[in-house]
């Protein structure tokens, strides 16, 4: 059974030292610059962004909260950190994000604001967010820089959260395990992550999850990190580390756990590129909820119109086994909402949520600033001027995972 | 007496089929073909004052057509544009739509008719499109419907589904007050208890795409290469978008026997255009097409390219895109049409 310990940041800042006290998170540049060092970095720069500053933040690639069970990690993100795990509570500075913001190649560039209406859209538009920026050395290799970002922004989550492990937390949250409950109907989670290689793939206990069968975790290791995002794909709709960290169908399902229903159980399931895989794959992922005894599946992907097969798929694979089947889409219903809402849609199944329009326009206000760089590469703008751009360039604006409110329903 | 002016097509008029399908926009006093019933079913205060019609190729192809037409609609001052019905026909059905729209625009009443499945339907803006059957042995009844749905209009009332009113309402952006993951759980114990209708997203129409029948004589054929995969020259002169694409763009394959790395570029966001960039024919395969050429296998190698990015398109876009595709390849005598996808 997980515990969380929660400690709520309430202010942040810049100092000597790395602390944590009375709910004010301090952190060393130096000691941030330290733990993402290496030969393939020129240059990384340290930045705080707060909810209501006028900062916009560009090219974000991933999102992580601090968490951590013991020095080292104590086992969280395991596969990447090195600690010795610690069977305890894990200890979570909430409200806080580690961010990292700059230049890859294939990365679809995505958009954080801290003020305007695409703040609320986005989970990191109420995060304190802690901006890590960088230069790649002169001829760095690109998948080493990933793979070195990747690394020490996880260390740094990590190091952050350990400044409050001596300090009591706000509140303490016992989070059940799944588990059968008499008489209720045993609902699970089928979540895509889309791995299609590098810039484009999603780890799972530090291996890339590209080419791997379905698979029961323990929803547990979502909330200790063992699912890391390195999917730098449509900016709405993939699911940063932050997002499998707070897993929102798995905490719905856990918060009524024993209420209404019975939480069944996690399956983590590849989006692979070819039609034939995606099919076998989908009968793959509906067989493995069969046997875990499922009787209900709410199934989430990651990414575009190609990620709607997966769903579809699986959703019919679900139904056909006698599965009820709930798939999250977000719709591509063009700038007016009067195009066909979704790419693939499920021939059999019939019951979707829908977390918004991709196509929908926002129109954005001038900020005082910008972190990850200086221009907004999609527009060829100044990073910092007022723009319309599409809800699907805002970072988890549409959250596959079912973290936001966006909808959409028919006009009056 | 209302004014009507109809729009149709090449075969409506009688002007032929696919032989016909370039002809220009003309304007005739007057009913013709399907409008001698719809002038019948409308009765004596209604007239159809004139009939302008367009090739097929023409009016989806050339994006001055439509302009043209809505022009020669406004010489005869109606007070209501009729296009179609246009059933399934894709071309016919985009340039119903499109002067329905445009017409709107200008400040004219308009209605268009077609089948629901009709790709024209998400291009007639703000005029509304009223259902007809999938083909012409429909005509009687979907005139049936037109007739009452257009002196409904021209008597000031809104149309209804009733009426045959299609398209979706329009899907709008709101915040639910709990998130999507709370509401897939209500969801699933609804689906649970047995309720199949419940959903928040209606599930779209698709076409069902008929192939064209395969062509017989490919060693005399013009054959097309086309791509979605975003292959533009280096430079991008026409802004073609990594993402969300909006339009299409063509390029001269004309002299060209192969496409050399760095003189072209793949701008799609959605793969890893490293291997692409190294030769450029592993997206768009101009060295085979050229070999098949020199062999004798096809006639000609069609001397442009049609290229768009397929990556977040939305449905609505990339029908049209390949309704536009289609025009324009048939107007140049492109019999086959090759179209790689990444």
């Amino acid at each position: 059974m997980l515990i969380r310990s929660i400690h709520r940041v309430r202010s942040v800042g810049l100092g000597e030292a790395t602390t944590w006290q009375d709910g004010e998170l301090t952190v060393s540049a130096e000691e941030a610059q330290a733990l993402l060092s290496a030969p393939c970095l020129a240059d990384v720069r340290v930045t705080w962004a707060s909810p209501g500053d006028a900062v916009r933040i560009v090219k974000v690639l991933d999102v992580v909260e601090p968490r951590t069970k013991g020095q080292g990690g104590g086992g969280i993100f395991p596969g990447w950190l090195d600690g010795p795990p610690v069977d305890g509570p894990t200890h979570i500075l909430r409200g806080a994000a580690v961010v990292v913001a700059g230049y890859l190649p294939r990365a679809q560039e995505a958009v954080i604001d801290m003020t305007g209406p695409a703040a609320e859209l986005s989970p990191f538009g109420a995060t304190h967010n802690l901006v890590i920026e960088f230069t790649p050395a002169p001829d760095a290799d690109w998948a080493e820089v990933d793979d070195v970002l990747r690394r020490g922004s996880l260390a740094l989550a990590s190091r952050l959260a350990e400044t409050a492990l001596d300090t009591p937390p706000d509140e303490e949250e016992t989070v059940p395990d799944p588990g059968e409950v008499d008489g209720l109907p045993r609902i699970g989670a089928i979540t895509n992550l889309q791995t299609q290689g590098v810039f484009k793939d999603v780890f799972v206990r530090g291996a890339s999850f590209n080419g791997l069968e379905p698979a029961l975790i323990d929803p547990a290791e979502l909330d200790d990190g063992a699912v890391v995002s390195g999917q730098y794909g449509h900016p709405s709709l993939r699911n940063p580390t932050w997002v499998h960290q707070n897993h929102p169908v798995v905490n719905a399902l856990r918060a009524r756990h024993g209420v209404d229903l019975a939480f069944a159980g996690v399956v983590l399931a590849p989006e692979p590129v070819s039609a034939s895989e995606k099919a076998r794959i989908s009968i793959a992922a509906a067989q493995l909820c069969a046997e875990a005894g499922f009787e209900a599946v709410i199934l989430t992907k990651e990414g575009g119109g190609n990620a709607d097969a997966d769903v579809a798929l699986k959703m019919d694979a679900l139904e056909d086994l006698g599965i009820a089947t709930v798939g999250l889409f977000a719709e591509m219903a063009g700038p007016d909402g009067t195009g066909p809402p979704i790419v693939v849609a499920p021939e059999r199944a019939t019951a979707m949520v829908s977390t918004g329009n991709y196509d929908t326009r926002l129109s954005l206000p001038e900020m005082d600033r910008a972190l990850g760089g200086d221009e907004l590469a999609l527009l060829r703008v100044p990073a910092t001027s007022a723009m319309e751009l599409p809800t699907a360039v805002i970072l988890a604006s549409l959250s596959p995972l079912g973290w936001g409110r966006l909808t959409c329903s028919p006009a009056a | 007496m209302a004014r009507i002016v109809h729009y149709l097509n090449q075969f409506f008029i009688g002007a032929g089929g696919e032989d016909a399908a370039a002809s220009p926009p003309s304007s005739q006093p007057g009913p013709v073909g399907p409008g001698r019933r719809l002038a019948q079913l409308l009765g004596d205060d209604h007239e159809i004052v004139a009939t302008v019609s367009c090739g097929d190729d023409d009016a989806a192809g050339r994006p001055e057509a439509v302009a043209e037409i809505v022009a020669l609609i406004q010489e005869a001052r109606p007070d209501l544009v009729v296009t179609g019905p246009a059933f399934t026909s894709g071309r016919y059905g985009l340039a119903c739509a499109r002067v329905a729209a445009a017409a709107k625009v200008a400040g004219l009443n308009s209605v268009a008719a077609m089948h629901p499945d009709n790709p024209g339907l998400d291009e007639a803006g703000g005029a509304p499109v009223i259902a007809s059957g999938e083909a012409a042995r429909l005509m009687g009844p979907a005139l049936d419907t037109l007739a009452v749905a257009v002196r409904k209009l021209l008597a000031g009332e809104v149309l209804t589904t009733a009426d045959g009113l299609v398209g979706l309402a329009p899907r709008q952006p709101r915040m639910a007050d709990r998130n999507a993951a709370e509401r897939a759980v209500d969801l699933a114990l609804a689906r649970l208890g047995g309720d199949r209708e419940a959903t928040e997203v209606p599930l779209p129409r698709f076409d069902k795409v008929t192939p064209a029948p395969p062509v017989t004589d490919l060693a005399t054929a013009t054959v097309a290469i086309l791509t979605e995969g975003a292959l533009v020259p280096d430079d991008n002169p026409g802004g073609l978008e990594s993402a969300r694409a909006t339009r299409w763009l063509r390029y001269s394959l004309a002299g060209r026997e192969e496409l050399t790395p760095g003189e072209w570029r793949s701008v799609h966001g959605g793969f890893s255009t490293v291997w692409a960039n190294a030769d450029p024919h592993r997206i768009l395969p101009l060295d085979a097409a050229r070999q098949l050429e020199r062999e004798g296998a096809i006639g000609h190698l069609h001397e442009e390219f049609l290229v768009t990015a397929g990556n977040g398109t939305s449905v609505a876009n990339a029908r049209r895109f390949g309704v536009e595709w289609a025009a324009d390849l048939r107007h140049s005598g492109a019999r086959a049409a090759i179209l790689t996808a990444t």
